[in-house]
């Protein structure tokens, strides 16, 4: 393991922010399932294609929202508190540091999109189950939720690392990530599905099973989102290590 | 006092936009030695420093540190130690953790933490979140941070804002010691009454331009006292 990585660890260990931030997110998706398993009408609930949907629209969505989140703040909280400059005066080789970042940022996303989808999944199940309905989610569409949802959570953790290495804020970055995600492309995907479906949280629900907006295949859409986020990450590196740190 | 160079600063420009920040500096600093880097706000001080630091690019010239550029040493906490502000802190982390993540990047020994902890009096502190830190405990952690490489070279910026008249003494102590054991400091300040206790030689700048590089007996001689040359010098052009 580098220096630069085991020092990005230590940092994601010794402040509160990033449990802090899970927890927020389990406690988002939680109410948010309350919300929808317990308050949607019945017949919006009964077959298997509704409650899939249900599971992903939340889970999927906030996984990405929150690892997004928390890639951004990679970055943004680094230049809001000035630990940027310790950090890069003992790194000063930037690019290593923009690389152990996108390391932790595909750990730390990939616990997130998990934790959501599996909050998400369960509590929907169990709420489902308190309404009296029958779920009929298959073993196999759990995994692809969970799977999918942590893939996704990975790799959007990586484009808001880009995200908050060129906006470098840490309010534009949020807010921007935030709004793309839960409002510009639900636009899109309404507007203009063909282009819609390539966006890239409408390519992370299609890892975690959702078919309608999905592009033609599971594979081609890993292979989209990964495309974007090593777009991201090229964007991050050139940010990092080509403009002034004051 | 050794002559040879540690630091070369040579022909030194950045500007942002239309405004010239640094026009064409040259300035080296011996081995062994405290330089006083002064001038007023806005002269040009933390822009070199950060140049010399690789935290931004000149626009033309070059800042040496041990014959290469910071970006290129290859273990560059042990050539330079820095203190750039007194805040570069994340305030929940504890004052040991904050060192933890120095030592763990910079490939130094773990053991250095307890050491430097001792060194600037923050030992029974070391477990506090960095927000309930007062000003002075700060300044002090960020010289431990830059002492944790056993660094050849100290920049400090500032570094007795919020040290109280003992704490000022031991960074005096501290500093001068450093420098007896052939260490380089270059200290920026707007203190003249400290910068004339504490250093050897004295650069002052102003408006991107060196003003005067020299010994502190030959400057502060020349006029009468330290304050007396620097307000000649920067006469008209104040920030």
């Amino acid at each position: 393991m580098s220096p630069a990585l085991r020092s990005e660890l230590l940092k994601l260990r010794t402040t509160r922010t990033t449990v802090g931030t899970l927890a927020a997110m389990a406690g988002v998706v939680l109410l948010a399932m309350a919300l929808h398993s317990l308050g949607l009408p019945k017949d919006k609930l009964v077959s298997t294609a509704d409650q899939r949907k249900v599971f992903l629209d939340v889970g999927s969505n906030m996984g990405m929202a929150f690892a997004a989140l928390l890639g951004a703040m990679a970055v943004t909280i680094e230049v809001r508190y000035g630990t940027i400059r310790p950090t890069l005066l003992a790194t000063p080789r930037r690019s290593r540091v923009v690389v152990s970042k996108m390391w932790t940022a595909l750990g730390v996303g990939l616990l997130c999109g998990s934790i959501a989808a599996g909050v998400a999944t369960s509590a929907g199940t169990l709420f489902l189950r308190v309404r009296g309905l029958d779920v009929d989610v298959s073993g196999g569409q759990y995994f692809e939720l969970v799977v999918g949802g942590a893939l996704a959570g990975a790799l959007w953790a990586t484009i808001g690392l880009g995200v908050g290495a060129i906006v470098r804020s840490q309010v534009p970055a949020v807010v921007g990530l935030f709004v793309w995600i839960l409002f510009v492309e639900n636009v899109l995907i309404a507007g203009v599905p063909s282009v819609g479906k390539y966006s890239p949280g409408a390519l992370g629900r299609a890892l975690a099973g959702q078919q309608v907006d999905a592009v033609a295949s599971w594979p081609a859409a890993l292979l989209a989102l990964v495309t974007v986020a090593g777009a991201a990450v090229c964007a991050a590196l050139a940010a990092t290590t080509t403009r002034d740190f004051t | 006092m050794s002559t040879t160079a540690v630091v070369e600063i040579t022909s030194l420009t950045k500007r942002y936009g239309e405004v010239v920040a640094i026009d064409d500096i040259s300035f080296s600093l011996p081995a062994g030695s405290i330089t006083g880097f002064l001038g007023p706000n806005g002269a040009g001080k933390t822009t070199t420093l950060r140049i010399l630091l690789g935290l931004a690019d000149a626009d033309s010239g070059t800042a040496i540190v041990g014959g290469r550029r910071y970006r290129d040493l290859d273990e560059p906490a042990r050539w330079v130690g820095a203190v750039l502000e007194s805040n570069d802190f994340h305030p929940g982390r504890s004052g040991r953790d904050h060192l933890r993540v120095i030592v763990a990047a910079a490939g130094i020994d773990p053991r250095r933490v307890d050491e430097v902890l001792d060194l600037v009096g923050l030992s029974d502190a070391h477990h506090r979140p960095v927000k309930t830190y007062s000003l002075g405990m700060r300044q002090r952690l960020g010289l431990a941070a830059a002492l944790l490489g056993e660094p050849r070279v100290l920049v400090l910026d500032e570094p007795t804002n919020g040290l109280d008249p003992s704490g000022t003494h031991w960074l005096r102590r501290v500093l001068r010691a450093f420098a007896d054991d052939g260490g380089t400091v270059l200290v920026s300040s707007h203190q003249l009454a400290e910068v004339a206790q504490s250093v050897d030689h004295v650069i002052v700048i102003g408006r991107g331009r060196v003003l005067a590089d020299a010994p502190l007996a030959e400057l502060a001689g020349s006029r009468g006292t330290l304050e007396d040359a620097y307000l000649d010098l920067t006469a008209g052009v104040g920030s």
